[in-house]
């Protein structure tokens, strides 16, 4: 999904602001890979070099996750990726191979912007689903079995992506 | 503390048998599964899933915080990469018009939306091609 291009200079203080988160968090990262430090001489140009990539290939825009929202959202993750694993090999071990595939569009409740993006990438690892496309708030998705109730199954997902950012949910 | 150590070594154990059979899964799903779309949504969670018992057993039979953090970054990166690659791989295809499986079913709306955008080019995803 190509968002609406927002100018903001890394030199303006919002602008500046996230650099410095960005340019903190690749830091944190490269100490974490590098075991609590050492190899800085290769670490801060490649800190300060994905620092920039980042800022280029997406403008700090104002978005943000509850703490609380986070520490809902993981373990219902990890729940349901694991049954979405679970699904998926007992039908790739079947003999029968039981799918019954079919292409269906969902109209998002959530609003436009991180949280809709943040969706269709998280349903790739519930069970059943693949988003397609993401176009103006109407998703595209694969079913790997029609049979799911999958608008339930999917509006329950929203109401977690919306809890974990703190947005609205449209009202249909 | 002997006991402690043999079901810690137990508890490994079966992770990485797990792990290793959700990955035998992913590679078996490449092989049996119809089409592109069939195959991503196999693959993604069957290989994140494989991976993160296989780093999770890792963590547990090092202890250590090098290999502990190092492995969670791992996990976390997996977690945040295959859905996105999965999308990406699965919208391409899709827009490019590469054929679903003869046994998909297809949503009117889908068909109704047909030509108000570039692709998806459903008329000639069936029989021409492959």
């Amino acid at each position: 999904m190509r968002r609406g291009k927002r100018e903001i200079s890394i030199f303006s203080g919002k602008g500046l602001y996230g650099a410095l988160v960005r340019l903190v968090a690749f830091s944190l990262l490269w100490a974490v890979l590098t075991q609590g430090g050492g190899g800085w001489i290769i670490g801060v140009p490649a800190v300060v070099l994905a620092t920039f990539l980042s800022l280029g290939l997406h403008a700090p825009i104002s978005w943000r996750w509850r703490p609380m929202g986070v520490l809902r959202f993981i373990p219902y993750f990890l729940w349901q990726s694991l049954r979405g694993g679970i699904d998926v090999s007992r039908r790739a071990l079947h003999p029968k191979l039981p799918i019954d595939p079919a292409v269906v569009h969902h109209t998002l409740l959530l609003p436009p912007g991180p949280s809709q993006v943040f969706f269709a990438n998280t349903i790739n690892l519930l069970p059943g689903t693949l988003s397609a496309d993401l176009h103006e708030g109407h998703l595209t998705i694969h079913m790997l079995d029609a049979g799911l109730e999958y608008v339930m199954e999917l509006k329950r997902v929203e109401e977690r992506v919306a809890d974990l950012f703190g947005v609205e949910l449209k009202r249909r | 503390m002997a006991g402690e150590t043999v079901i810690l070594e137990v508890f490994i154990f079966v992770l990485m048998i797990l792990g290793a059979l959700f990955m035998l899964v992913a590679a078996l799903g490449i092989l049996r599964m119809p089409d592109v779309f069939t195959r991503m949504s196999c693959n993604a969670k069957s290989v994140t899933i494989g991976l993160g018992f296989l780093l999770f057993a890792f963590m547990l039979h090092f202890r250590e915080l090098g290999v502990g953090s190092r492995a969670l970054a791992t996990i976390a990166f997996i977690a945040l990469t295959i859905p996105v690659a999965s999308h990406r791989i699965g919208r391409s295809a899709y827009l490019s018009g590469v054929s679903l499986w003869e046994g998909t079913i297809r949503d009117e709306l889908g068909e109704a939306l047909k030509g108000t955008r570039e692709g998806p080019h459903k008329e000639d995803a069936g029989d021409e091609k492959r």
